[in-house]
């Protein structure tokens, strides 16, 4: 029961963050591959500045700030660059901030991480956590959906298609882009806020390389752009990823075994999906 | 004058790399993001040769490129060529799975431990108070003589001429019989073969260790793109500025009055060669194409 409970609020914290990607790698077609980046930002600044001032709602307004400017600065990039340059300075800033994370010991603490992050005064077990974060995830989906089949989503998934022609009749390609790495900002402070109570801990191993393969992969598996299908994949996925814990194999066979799997996953999918993920452009 | 020649050599380490991906990335217009593993898997391999095995250095070496080769080609057969004719875009994102996948064979295989193909001390010669080993020289001037070899056969032969058609137009080159699929698979496999020798390079004058793969691709391809994308000699001198941004970061007494660590030192360069997209964001030799 304890198991079952900790993998729902797992996958109900984790959610916020990838539906949020959705929208910008599967709905949008950006090929934004710094996501971890933005949750690097928000949960070392969220954190400390709760920690240091021993205030709750200081904290969470300064992770809003900090996550709305990165998100920013991560669309700025975007609208300067060509769409594959921008995908590989992404991981250069995701690498980059985890870099001055681990090296800024006297804020950070380096590769010790921040440890004994406080809860809010009513999560406490494993249930409330679970309760909580699903709530979250509902309120999430429901302003996900309100945006996807609104008229921003309509005005993404035009440009997504035929950028120039969504231009020509007077979508504003900024703003839709602006929004939606904003909207990646939110989900992953609402994700990081969660999660590190949960764990009591902020480390930089949170923010590695492999979590931004599982992101791509429950995107990529649920259907790019579909709300309901990467909630789907997100629950099958986050079951096989805590699953595999319970292999009876060494720790140094389990963590490259995992990467292997996850590989294998992902390029499985992509394969599968390759005609959604990136259509071939429509013409009359 | 110690800095200069570290970012040489260093950034003789890069070059060798962004200058095959470069050409790649011209004829294909596609990154491939698991080439630090690729690299890796060439040192590693000449290390189990050379460490384990007992052959000797040259035929470990040869081996070990001939290793990188087949890696590469296998590469290119499951995470590009199904998928690079579907969209340009594709191969990023498959390359990324690619790359998890031999993260975990590297790590499974080679375990996580450094390890270091000629290990024990380096022969260090002086000159004028500038320190380098006969091994960092030999990397210097191994990397002019391939990327001069290169250079030649790109501008000066026949097959040159067949891979810069390919490059301007495709389909026209195709048309008058050069065969693009295959030039495709050779320049994808040059581009590992190139890699595996920036590894081994690694393996010899450092060691090798699972976690420089990801460092070792972005830094290749920040040259890449800052250069002009597909612009051979523009990743190359990339390569190097970056590599001597890197030295002057971590070498020089700032204000005389503190060094900046050297866990720092990537993380400069990459955001100095992102300040320098954002004012030109094709890249220096790259020309500019309009967005909506």
């Amino acid at each position: 029961m304890t198991f079952l409970l900790h993998v729902i609020a797992i996958t109900a914290m984790s959610a916020p963050h990838i539906l949020g990607y959705n929208l910008i790698l599967g709905k949008g077609k950006i090929l934004h591959f710094g996501p971890l980046g933005t949750s690097i930002i928000a949960s070392y600044v969220t954190f400390l500045v709760t920690m240091t001032f021993s205030n709750y709602f200081l904290g969470l307004l300064a992770g809003l700030v900090a996550v709305v400017a990165v998100s920013s600065l991560f669309a700025w990039i975007s609208f300067r660059m060509e769409p594959d340059g921008f995908g590989v300075m992404s991981i250069a800033m995701h690498l980059s901030f985890l870099a001055v994370v681990l090296n800024w010991h006297s804020v950070t603490r380096g590769a010790l991480g921040i440890p004994r992050v406080p809860r809010f005064p009513f999560l406490e077990t494993p249930a409330d956590f679970a309760l909580f974060a699903v709530v979250i995830v509902v309120l999430w989906i429901a302003f996900l959906w309100v945006l996807d089949r609104g008229s921003y989503g309509r005005k993404l998934a035009a440009l997504s298609e035929q950028e120039w022609q969504a231009k020509s009749l007077g979508i504003d390609r900024r703003t839709v882009h602006w929004v939606a790495f904003v909207v990646v900002g939110l989900g992953a402070l609402l994700t990081n806020i969660q999660f590190h109570q949960y764990i009591f801990l902020v480390h930089p191993n949170d923010f590695n390389f492999a979590y931004l393969i599982f992101m791509i992969m429950v995107v990529v598996a649920g259907k790019p752009g579909s709300i309901f299908g990467c909630v789907l994949s997100l629950i099958l996925l986050s079951f096989l990823r805590e699953g595999i814990r319970f292999l009876p194999l060494d720790a140094d066979v389990l963590g490259p075994l995992r990467l292997i799997i996850f590989g294998v996953i992902l390029l499985g999918v992509v394969y599968w999906r390759r005609d959604v993920l990136f259509p071939k452009p429509r013409s009359i | 004058m110690q800095l200069l020649v570290n970012a040489l050599i260093a950034g003789s380490l890069a070059a060798l790399i962004a200058g095959g991906l470069a050409v790649v990335y011209g004829v294909l217009g596609v990154f491939n993001l698991a080439l630090g593993q690729l690299a890796l898997i060439g040192g590693y391999t000449t290390w189990w040769l050379y460490q384990v095995l007992h052959l000797p250095l040259g035929l470990s070496i040869i081996l070990g490129l001939a290793c990188g080769a087949l890696v590469t080609w296998v590469t290119f057969e499951i995470a590009v060529r199904p998928f690079f004719k579907h969209h340009r875009f594709l191969p990023l994102v498959t390359t990324i799975a690619w790359s998890m996948i031999l993260d975990g064979l590297i790590l499974l295989v080679f375990e996580e431990r450094p390890r270091s193909i000629l290990p024990g001390l380096k022969h260090i010669y002086e000159f004028s108070g500038i320190r380098i080993s006969l091994e960092q020289g030999l990397l210097i001037l191994a990397t002019l003589v391939i990327l001069l070899s290169f250079a030649y056969v790109f501008h000066r032969t026949s097959l040159g001429r067949r891979i810069r058609a390919v490059v301007q137009h495709e389909h026209a080159a195709l048309s008058l019989g050069v065969p693009a699929g295959l030039l495709h698979g050779f320049l994808f496999v040059l581009s590992g073969v190139f890699a595996a020798a920036g590894g081994i390079f690694i393996g010899i004058d450092q060691s090798l260790t699972p976690t420089l793969a990801f460092p070792l691709t972005i830094k290749a391809y920040a040259a890449i793109i800052a250069g002009g994308k597909g612009n051979l000699w523009g990743a190359i001198l990339f390569a190097y500025v970056i590599a001597l941004l890197e030295q002057l970061l971590v070498g020089v007494h700032w204000f005389g009055a503190f060094y900046v660590p050297a866990g720092y030192q990537q993380t400069v360069a990459l955001l100095f060669i992102i300040v320098i997209l954002l004012i030109k964001p094709a890249g220096f030799f790259g020309n500019s194409s309009r967005t909506a």
